[in-house]
């Protein structure tokens, strides 16, 4: 019923402001200073107050520096205004933003920058009271403006564990926070943190919490177990892990054995505004295609190399130089369809004949699918399926470095897994895996199975780039030989346009369906699944 | 010492010669530390130490990496006497390719002293593991001592690739 009663609510709000409904909304630019002792407090108010100000309607939208992590904010605000006629007053500060919007809540709570997880606690409550989010210094500014104290968690917690604080926190609120989703708002901990997920969790009456899903925090990491067991089916975790408690890959692993799905990071921001706006009338996805379902290639004897780009679009190479140059494939956040599709409307406007969009990560959300339970993975591929036929993509791009440390190691996928995808996408061109390199291959009818063969990091002179792939080139001497290549977020275009250029031997850069389409009819690779003796940095939780 | 006893350790030394061989090799044993400022970028690890030891011709080179949380510490031994086998031969690889040591691989190696014994030579026929099944890769390496004996080049090249990778080390000096 709580999944309905979400479910429903989205539906409510998505699509309730299509080009046609010219309205109006109040726009903040805010700097980087995500200082705890310096800027964090009053981002934290505004993020709470954002999330009860866009309850019912789309009012507040943040606008950030180029150099956040989340460069999109900036060219959607003025999609916003163009494409769905929204008319923007700015907000120049917090008094200006609390005289507008006050009156969203009905009074504050009260936490403390000395122990790190009442921020969390205090979102929770926000949510569930429709509270602002204070430290001390600035409750004279909320009580100017008739705000009355809700709760205060200075000293309920002070000299205690953060698994002690988030045990009486479910005790006290998880019973009326939704359960078709939950905020992990860990990231950045210390002299910087940076919530700005926080406004999502507060306008859905979602958990926030920053527990461990390292197996040296067993108290932590029995606690969010339970929640993640007590969360529906098919629920998906918002935020990101704790950049000081364990990894990423811990994390991921640990709620896709649950089946859940992960939706970062924790600074993404805006989404209780951009859920609240469906694509504008008459627009529909059409990917660039460049071959058809049923097409027949033939490959020649040369290199063929295809470039994708994951990591969601929006920190990605979408807005440095050169995009178009170059065939690139785009690993698209299918949820955003969900969660902001305005978002996805404006990449697929601002796209190149070569820009070419592909399905993940793994599903409909991020996730491992080695560990994804065999009797959720039905679902959840259903979904995603769905998602992808919305999106006209017909590639799945798989990911699952539950035994990867970071971005090197066994990226594989066991032979049961890719069985499972074989079975469940019927309809795809075919599948790529990986990350960083993985040696998970296989073709199975038209569809091929191709891991990345390369990882481009940013920070790598592009001189030995371009010597890397000469030696995969030289080592790989069968012709045609399919040279998959994964490109690490903040790279641009440009850097690969000369890279190519150095390359040896007949090399064509080709779009990702056309790559597949001619693995499919040429295998010269061999098949290939994660052996059980290869060695893994992180054996899971079972 | 007398000026006939002199002469006589002299001519000693030069028919033997192993002061002058022996001296310069065992100058390379200890714990060598790369400096990535000077190096080529290595993909894939973020901390490299060499640790060389000697042992009549036998020399052991132990490569202790680091990459994050990853901590790995594996030992190549040659032989500079004759050309030995050896299973599960390490390659300091750049882990962003996808190439792999093939499992159950043995690796044909070869190694020398050269410049009196301020240079290893190793010589190493590699089998590995390719998207396209297994090739060989043939690696070329010398561990050359630098001027004032605080340094280390590595020198590694392939067949298949069109240029260099040189590491640089600085001796580590241990306490005790």
């Amino acid at each position: 019923m709580r999944r309905f009663i979400f479910l429903l609510s989205l539906v409510l709000t998505t699509g309730a402001w299509g080009a046609d409904s010219v309205r109006s909304a109040f726009v903040m630019r805010w700097n980087l200073d995500w200082q705890v002792a310096g800027g964090l407090p009053e981002k934290v108010l505004l993020l709470s107050l954002q999330g009860l100000a866009n309850r019912a309607a789309p009012q507040l939208y943040i606008v950030h520096p180029p150099e956040y992590q989340w460069e999109i904010t900036g060219p959607l605000f003025s999609f916003y205004e163009r494409k769905h006629g929204v008319k923007f007053t700015e907000l120049a500060t917090t008094e200006e933003a609390l005289t507008r919007f006050a009156g969203s809540g009905k009074g504050y709570v009260v936490w403390d920058p000395a122990v790190a997880a009442t921020m969390n606690v205090a979102f929770t409550i926000a949510g569930l009271e429709d509270a602002l989010v204070v430290t001390p210094a600035l409750i004279p500014l909320v009580e100017k403006h008739g705000l009355k104290p809700i709760d205060d968690l200075r000293g309920r917690y002070n000299g205690q564990t953060d698994a002690q604080i988030y045990t009486d926190a479910v005790a006290r609120y998880w019973a009326r926070c939704t359960h078709d989703a939950i905020m992990l708002l860990g990231g950045h901990v210390g002299a910087v943190r940076m919530p700005g997920m926080a406004d999502w969790g507060v306008r859905q009456k979602m958990f926030f919490h920053d527990l461990s899903a390292n197996p040296r925090h067993p108290e932590e990491l029995a606690l969010e177990q339970k929640l993640f067991s007590q969360l529906t089916p098919g629920a998906t975790v918002f935020g990101w892990h704790s950049y000081g408690k364990d990894t990423e890959e811990q994390h991921t692993t640990l709620l896709s054995s649950y089946g859940l799905k992960m939706e970062g990071l924790h600074n993404l921001p805006n989404l209780s505004f951009n859920c609240q706006f469906s694509f504008t009338p008459g627009f529909k996805f059409t990917n660039t295609h460049h071959v058809a379902r049923a097409a027949q290639l033939t490959a020649e004897a040369k290199v063929y190399l295809a470039f994708v780009q994951s990591d969601s679009i929006g920190i990605g190479v979408w807005t440095k130089p050169g995009r178009g140059k170059l065939p690139f494939a785009w690993q698209v956040t299918m949820n955003w369809t969900k969660f902001s599709p305005a978002a996805l409307e404006y990449f697929h406007e601002s796209a190149t004949p070569n820009d070419y969009f592909i399905g993940g990560l793994s599903g409909p959300g991020y996730m491992y699918p080695n560990h994804i339970p065999a009797d959720r993975f039905p679902l959840l591929m259903k979904e995603a399926r769905e998602l992808m036929a919305v999106l006209d993509e017909h590639i799945l791009e798989i990911m699952d470095n539950s035994a990867a440390d970071g971005n090197a190691g066994n990226a594989d996928l066991t032979k049961e897994t890719v069985d499972r995808y074989y079975a469940t996408f019927p309809d795809v061109l075919g599948f790529i895996n990986g990350y960083g390199p993985a040696r998970t291959r296989d073709l199975r009818d038209t569809r091929p199975l191709l891991s990345y063969e390369y990882y481009i990091d940013p920070r790598r002179p592009r001189a030995e780039v371009s010597a890397d792939l000469n030696e995969l080139i030289a080592l790989n001497a069968t012709r045609p030989y399919f040279l998959l290549v994964h490109v690490r977020e903040s790279n641009d275009v440009n850097s690969l346009v000369e890279i190519v250029k150095q390359l040896d031997g007949p090399v064509e850069v080709v779009p990702l369906d056309v790559f597949l389409k001619l693995a499919a009819r040429n295998k010269t690779y061999t098949t290939r699944y994660q052996d059980p003796a290869d060695p893994k940095h992180f054996k899971g939780y079972r | 010492m007398t000026h006939r006893f002199r002469r006589l350790l002299f001519v000693l030394l030069v028919i033997t010669g192993l002061p002058a061989q022996a001296e310069p090799a065992s100058l390379l044993a200890g714990r060598w530390r790369l400096d990535p400022a000077r190096s080529t970028a290595l993909d894939g690890w973020t901390a490299w130490d060499l640790v060389i030891a000697v042992d009549g011709s036998r020399v052991s080179l132990r490569h202790d990496m680091q990459w994050r949380a990853t901590k790995r510490s594996v030992t190549n031994t040659v032989d500079t006497a004759a050309p030995s086998v050896v299973p599960d031969f390490f390659r300091v690889e750049q882990r962003h390719m996808a190439l792999y040591p093939a499992k159950g691989g043995t690796t044909a190696v070869r190694a020398a002293w050269l410049d009196a014994g301020r240079t290893l030579r190793v010589e190493a026929d590699t089998p590995i593991e390719i998207s396209q099944g297994q090739a060989t890769l043939r690696l070329y390496l010398e561990y050359r001592l630098v001027e004032g004996d605080g340094s280390l080049v590595l020198i590694e090249l392939h067949r298949t690739r069109p240029q260099p990778l040189v590491y640089r080390f600085t001796r580590v000096i241990e306490a005790k």
